[in-house]
């Protein structure tokens, strides 16, 4: 029973984690149409700055999320402007182009930090303790700041004028262009928070997991998963499904052994695409 | 004698210029071999040959405007399928040929069922996944695949008594399966070219006008993954191993990145993305830890400056290329949601 407690709690900080991931991708796909394959890049971005704010430059860890958000942020935003926009509509060079840049970015990492993994660890320590049930502090730190961020992303789409702007530019983007709202502008924008979400999630998760420059290929996979399983372009989707994917992994990563425990989530997958071709959230998607 | 002429005029129109001129040019392929005993001028023609193969099966694919990341799958089926027949004392080349094609083939039938009702992105992702089921697979079942450590020396295939196993015996091999290919890809992709360019352009207008798309798509997919097959039996053949790393995810990327890089438009685009970009993964590689960004730095630069691909360069002295309907960059429609 402990057990089974224990990998529900460690599911759902899991899920948490793959939340935040999986928004960013699911909103510049939603928004842009592009699939961003340097999603896993921009993870160990953010994992690496805040690394090196915190080893080389001493700033406080809280610092070093923040400066991570940022650099990823700006960094996507301007790849988008100068880059992607000029190829926005076309689906097979917007994946080309994104690919080149995780290449690009994963090399740059290995120049500057290695092929090693590095000690990266949680300024957080201890752990909470209930008979056998036990949960590291910083664990709980990263899953309350996973569901704020999850919260600030719902109120940004919802409930302010970028997220109605960025959702009328998804619905239909040559209406709400005539309508004066810029995709220029916004574009770039909404690239920019969903790369500052995966590198947000980076900083805060390599800590407890782990950092090293391949760690990119495994989030990718991740992200794709999870938002396949919630419906593309859906964000309620996307949430729900991630805390799925966490569950199911980590309940059958115990019961039925780390590899296993994947082919089950992968079967999952794909016999959801069968029954539902849309996924658990997903609208059929307009006709090319 | 003119009539023999107009004929090859309209065996041309029919085939497509590209696709004639590439056939060619993989035939000449086989002077290499004969030509040269460096070893690696070999090896670089056998990953040419290779790219090139995995490129026509992404090709075939993209012809009916669906990107496919099942490939390494399929050339895991295709190469395996031949290590476990050698192993078990059929070398015949041409036996192997049937045998890698055929699996693969044959897998591609009843996957297609389920994966062809999803489009454009959904279908690029459950490929995705489906390529990661069988990676596990491998893993999974070592009582056939060898599991982590796959089979190794695996025969070398024989024609009429003759043990292919010399450098130049597996180039000749790798010649014949990358003409095979091309023939097959121009067969298929000029036989149905109406149907498949009905689905590329709009499959909904198709279907109701009462073209069976799912029968084409069928078609084209079982056809893609065969040719999928021969590049995994020409791969196995090249290493005499079959080993789960060779057909990782990452891979199917790069055969991906040869057939959109070199230009959709023939089946000179991926022959030229496959040589280009192999050649240029060869020079990056002296350049050691610099090599993946040089190379994500080349896509990006080809995909910025040449929209139809290498292929689509155009030079003043070769004219304008030949451009298929439909077959431009922008064809792959956009097909954003509202979240």
């Amino acid at each position: 029973m402990e057990t089974a407690i224990s990998a529900g709690i460690i599911g759902i900080g899991l899920g948490a984690q793959y939340a935040l991931l999986s928004l960013g991708f699911t909103l510049i796909y939603g928004i842009l149409g592009v699939i961003n394959f340097s999603h896993g890049g921009f993870y160990m971005l953010g994992g690496y700055v805040a690394f090196a704010v915190v080893s080389k430059l001493g700033l406080p860890y809280p610092v070093a999320v923040i400066a991570a958000t940022l650099v990823c942020a700006g960094l996507g935003a301007l790849f988008e402007l100068l880059v992607l926009e000029r190829h926005i509509d076309d689906h097979l060079a917007t994946m080309m182009l994104t690919m080149g840049l995780y290449l690009v970015m994963g090399t740059v990492l290995v120049l500057a930090f290695g092929t090693e993994p590095v000690e990266f660890h949680s300024p957080v320590s201890g752990s909470w303790r209930s008979g056998r049930i036990y949960v590291p502090y910083a664990n709980l730190v990263v899953l309350c700041a996973c569901l704020a961020a999850i919260a600030g992303v719902y109120a940004l789409l919802y409930k302010s004028n970028l997220g109605r702007a960025l959702r009328a530019l998804a619905d239909d983007r040559p209406v709400a262009t005539a309508l004066g709202l810029p995709p220029k502008i916004l574009f770039p924008a909404a690239f920019g928070v969903a790369t500052g979400l995966a590198g947000f999630t980076g900083a805060l998760v390599t800590p407890i997991l782990s950092l090293h420059p391949h760690i990119g290929d495994s989030i990718l996979t991740i992200s794709f998963m999870i938002v396949i399983l919630g419906g593309l372009g859906s964000v309620v989707g996307a949430a729900v499904a991630a805390f799925v994917v966490g569950l199911v992994e980590a309940y059958s990563s115990i019961y039925l052994g780390g590899s296993i425990g994947a082919l089950t989530l992968f079967l999952l997958v794909l016999i959801t695409l069968v029954v539902r071709p849309t996924g658990l959230f997903g609208r059929q998607v307009r006709a090319a | 004698m003119h009539r023999k002429v107009s004929s090859m005029a309209r065996v041309f129109e029919f085939v497509g210029r590209g696709e004639v001129a590439t056939i060619v040019v993989l035939a000449l392929a086989f002077a290499v071999p004969f030509a040269t005993s460096s070893p690696l001028v070999f090896s670089l023609s056998n990953q040419i040959l290779i790219a090139t193969i995995a490129a026509f099966s992404v090709y075939i694919m993209l012809r009916m405007d669906l990107l496919s990341f099942a490939l390494p799958a399929f050339m895991a089926l295709g190469g395996y399928a031949i290590a476990v027949a050698a192993k078990a004392g059929i070398t015949n080349l041409v036996a192997l040929l049937l045998i890698s094609f055929a699996v693969p083939a044959l897998v591609a039938l009843p996957l297609g069922s389920l994966v062809l009702r999803l489009r454009g992105t959904y279908f690029v992702l459950v490929t995705f996944a489906f390529n990661e089921v069988l990676q596990l697979l491998l893993f999974e079942m070592p009582a056939i695949t060898g599991g982590s450590n796959g089979i190794a020396g695996v025969p070398a295939s024989t024609f009429l008594g003759m043990a292919l196993s010399s450098n130049q015996a597996v180039l000749v091999v790798t010649c014949v399966i990358g003409v095979l290919a091309a023939i097959i890809t121009a067969g298929v992709t000029a036989f149905y070219r109406r149907e498949f360019a009905a689905i590329s352009e709009n499959e909904t207008l198709a279907t109701s006008l009462g073209l069976v798309t799912r029968r084409y798509k069928t078609i084209g997919l079982v056809v893609s993954a065969g040719v999928a097959g021969l590049a995994g039996f020409a791969l196995v053949n090249m290493l005499l191993t079959a080993h789960p790393s060779s057909f990782s995810t990452l891979s199917g990327f790069s055969y991906i990145v040869f057939a959109i890089v070199g230009g959709r438009a023939s089946m000179m685009g991926p022959l030229l993305g496959a040589a280009v970009l192999t050649t240029a993964t060869l020079l990056f590689s002296s350049k050691g830890e610099y090599s993946p960004a040089l190379y994500g730095m080349l896509v990006i630069a080809v995909v910025m400056l040449a929209r139809n691909g290498i292929a689509g360069i155009r030079l003043p002295s070769l004219g304008r290329p030949y451009v298929e309907p439909g077959a431009d960059a922008q064809s792959f429609k956009r097909e954003g949601k509202a979240i």
